[in-house]
């Protein structure tokens, strides 16, 4: 059994929103037909911010909580922090608890910096006495000096964040929920704060934190709760949780894709021509292994006569947005007429490694090599994941690189005589 | 180690230790609000003196002087009529602003918990602090004009005290519908304005005929203003009809009150 101090016992949190749909007919015309949708009580529909949270949190731990905008982070952190009740389940804590979900939270204009410090304090869960105690360090960490009897309203936004911060970064609860606070401030100060978080964190209070940004995930969390509509689908180890966290943030659910929305970089006007959507064959969802082709089909539109000849160039990047690879392709047609058509596209031996990458596909025609234009760039254009040949997704070390030679000779020599 | 449990449907058992841990919240916001209110003023607090100095003005020219209303015992008209305002006042702004607190204060309890009923008794504790600046006025005025206070002036407090509870009591209850019923931020300003006609603030009970006397005194807020009245002006007599209506009226609403806001606090993040 774990020895440590059990904190925080989330057993089987449920948090529902009723969303109201407003009936919306194609024919209301008429003011009475109006009149009548707007009487008619609104369809509603339950929501499930989180459908089942269940995890320990203990004594002195850095968690870290990720997962795709709309997974229930910020509802989970606001039902443990009683903003919101929970619709089920049961939630204990031991110690004082205080959140950091916005800084800032009670700030007012007219009031000086020194008022707002004792406000914000009170608000946040802080008594006079430590206030006091705190105040020459607040105001030596926010760096606001002889400002700090000047209403808050003449600071900079800068000042006013970093002021902000400082207060609640004095809090000195047993468990600190903190949502995003983070990225406050320029770079310098941001790393001030996470300087200051790391501080907190080593000082053995237990830390709930939320972000988008796996390096402060990082640098502060010794372990990573992954959520995923409304459910824990991860919970172990940083590195773990920040695979998991980036499969669940990029896995493309469909194998069909339209442009039609999709902004274009800045020059792109598509007035010649366009790529209309993108369907893979064979695989659903985007899943290859090693040695599979990945085959796709494009649907594309000319809008002018004379094009010419048309051709793509494919590049490949990782998650992260480095670039992988590129491929130059033929022509693949001569088009000189306004019309829709369909092109088939296999990459074969793209020796990839095995991880997630995004696609971008560039159109590009021409009466010649010479003077080809570039006439569409989508991206991405897919989003897919490439397995081991075995079909696992076991990790790949860094340091091997994001491609791999798949067709290399080894010979045995014989008393240094070639056969 | 401090336990805390949270669960669904309110089973909050430490609601009034939690309110207890977070007393000096109640404090600082009651002092931000002073502070806010009158900081960009050039008179700065002198406006809690010349507001209701100006309406007793305006009430005593009006009501007094050409409407000709009675005033109670012997007191000068423009003292009954300041100290009618001053409970009534009292009574009202905590009425209106108890009832708007969660719209108010929404940007707050969306990001961070305390009690949520400290905002309206912050609110409440800096509009006594006006209330009181009115009594150092009208104790002064009082002593101009030569009709001095009696003893019956040290109940005073008490009296104001209740014109608050009960003023909050309703806004409470009406907090709660205030969320879903957004017409409500609406009619409430409206609907205090006309309930000071039918309350004892500028006129005497007494010059309510007979026959009406008993449907008047249903009014809540009669009791509270009428009892503040009576501390101040000597020689009236102490009404316990409407007193112990508006005593009955605060035992229902209060626990009403209290138990309409607890329900909405739990939730209302998620609808405003």
């Amino acid at each position: 059994m774990d020895e440590r101090l059990k904190v925080l016992e989330i057993r089987n949190i449920k948090k529902k929103y009723v969303i109201k749909h407003i009936g919306k007919s194609e024919n209301q015309t008429s003011v009475f037909e109006k009149v009548k949708a707007k009487l008619k009580s609104p369809e509603k529909e339950d929501f499930w911010a989180l459908s089942g949270i269940d995890f320990d949190v203990y004594q002195g731990e850095k968690v870290g909580i990720i997962g795709k905008n709309g997974a229930g982070k910020s509802t989970l952190l606001k039902v443990i922090s009683r903003i919101t009740e929970p619709t089920d389940g049961r939630i204990e804590m031991l110690g004082t608890i205080s959140s950091m979900l916005e800084v800032g939270t009670g700030f007012n204009g007219e009031l000086t910096g020194r008022e707002n410090i004792y406000l914000n304090g009170a608000i946040l869960g802080m008594t006079k006495a430590e206030v006091d105690r705190k105040f020459d360090e607040i105001v030596e960490f926010s760096e606001v000096g002889k400002f700090i009897d000047t209403p808050v309203k003449r600071y900079s936004s800068g000042m006013f964040v970093r002021l902000a911060f400082a207060v609640a970064s004095t809090l000195e609860s047993d468990i600190l929920l903190v949502d995003e606070v983070l990225a406050v401030g320029d770079s310098r100060f941001q790393k001030k704060c996470i300087d200051k978080m790391k501080d907190i964190a080593s000082s053995g209070r237990t830390i709930l934190f939320v972000s988008h940004q796996m390096n402060t995930i990082r640098q502060l969390c010794d372990r990573v709760i992954v959520l995923n509509e409304g459910k824990v689908i991860y919970n172990g180890d940083v590195e773990g949780g920040i695979r998991v966290y980036n499969s669940e943030a990029y896995t493309q659910k469909s194998n069909y894709v339209e442009f039609a929305d999709l902004p274009r970089p800045v020059g792109y006007n598509l007035d010649k021509a366009e790529i209309l959507s993108l369907q893979i064959l064979e695989n659903e969802p985007c899943i290859f292994e090693a040695d599979e082709s990945i085959k796709f089909r494009l649907h594309i539109k000319t809008k002018v006569e004379n094009i010419g000849d048309l051709s793509f160039r494919i590049l490949i990047w990782q998650a992260d947005e480095t670039p992988v690879e590129i491929a130059f392709t033929k022509t693949f047609a001569n088009i000189n007429d306004v019309r829709e058509f369909d092109v088939d596209v296999s990459i074969n031996d793209h020796n990839l490694a095995p991880g997630l990458y995004k696609a971008t596909i560039i159109l590009s025609g021409g009466k010649s090599t010479a003077n080809s234009e570039n006439l569409d760039y989508v991206y991405p254009a897919f989003i897919f994941e490439v397995l081991h040949s075995d079909g696992t997704s076991r990790s790949w070390p860094r340091q091997w690189g994001r491609s791999h030679f798949d067709d290399v000779d080894v010979q045995l020599v014989e008393d240094g005589n070639a056969q | 180690m401090r336990k805390t449990v949270i669960e669904p449907n309110g089973k909050n058992f430490q609601y009034w230790k939690d309110i207890w841990n977070y007393r000096e919240l109640a404090l600082n916001l009651a002092k931000r609000d002073i502070v806010v209110r009158y900081k960009q003023t050039r008179i700065g607090l002198g406006w809690a003196l010349i507001a209701p100095i100006i309406s007793t003005i305006v009430s005593t020219f009006i009501f007094g002087t050409l409407a000709n209303l009675s005033t109670d015992g012997s007191a000068p008209y423009f003292i009954m009529v300041f100290a009618g305002n001053t409970a009534w006042t009292m009574f009202s702004r905590s009425l209106t602003t108890s009832s708007s607190t969660f719209i108010m204060n929404a940007n707050i309890m969306k990001k961070v918990y305390y009690p949520r009923i400290l905002s309206p008794i912050g609110a409440e504790l800096a509009y006594l602090v006006d209330a009181l600046i009115s009594m150092a006025m009208l104790i002064i005025m009082m002593l101009v004009v030569g009709y001095y206070p009696t003893v019956r002036m040290l109940l005073f407090p008490v009296f104001l005290f209740l014109n608050l509870v009960l003023g909050m009591a309703f806004g409470l209850f009406l907090s709660a519908f205030n969320i879903k019923f957004r017409d409500l931020a609406q009619i409430i300003p409206f609907a205090v304005s006309i309930w000071q006609y039918i309350t004892p603030v500028v006129y005497s009970v007494d010059s309510i005929p007979e026959k009406y006397r008993l449907l008047y005194s249903l009014n809540p807020a009669a009791g509270f203003v009428n009892a503040f009245k009576w501390c101040i002006i000597g020689d009236m007599k102490f009404d316990w009809f409407t007193f112990l209506v508006a005593i009955g009226w605060t035992v229902v609403f209060v626990p009403c009150g209290i138990a309409a806001f607890r329900k909405s606090e739990r939730t209302f993040v998620d609808l405003v």
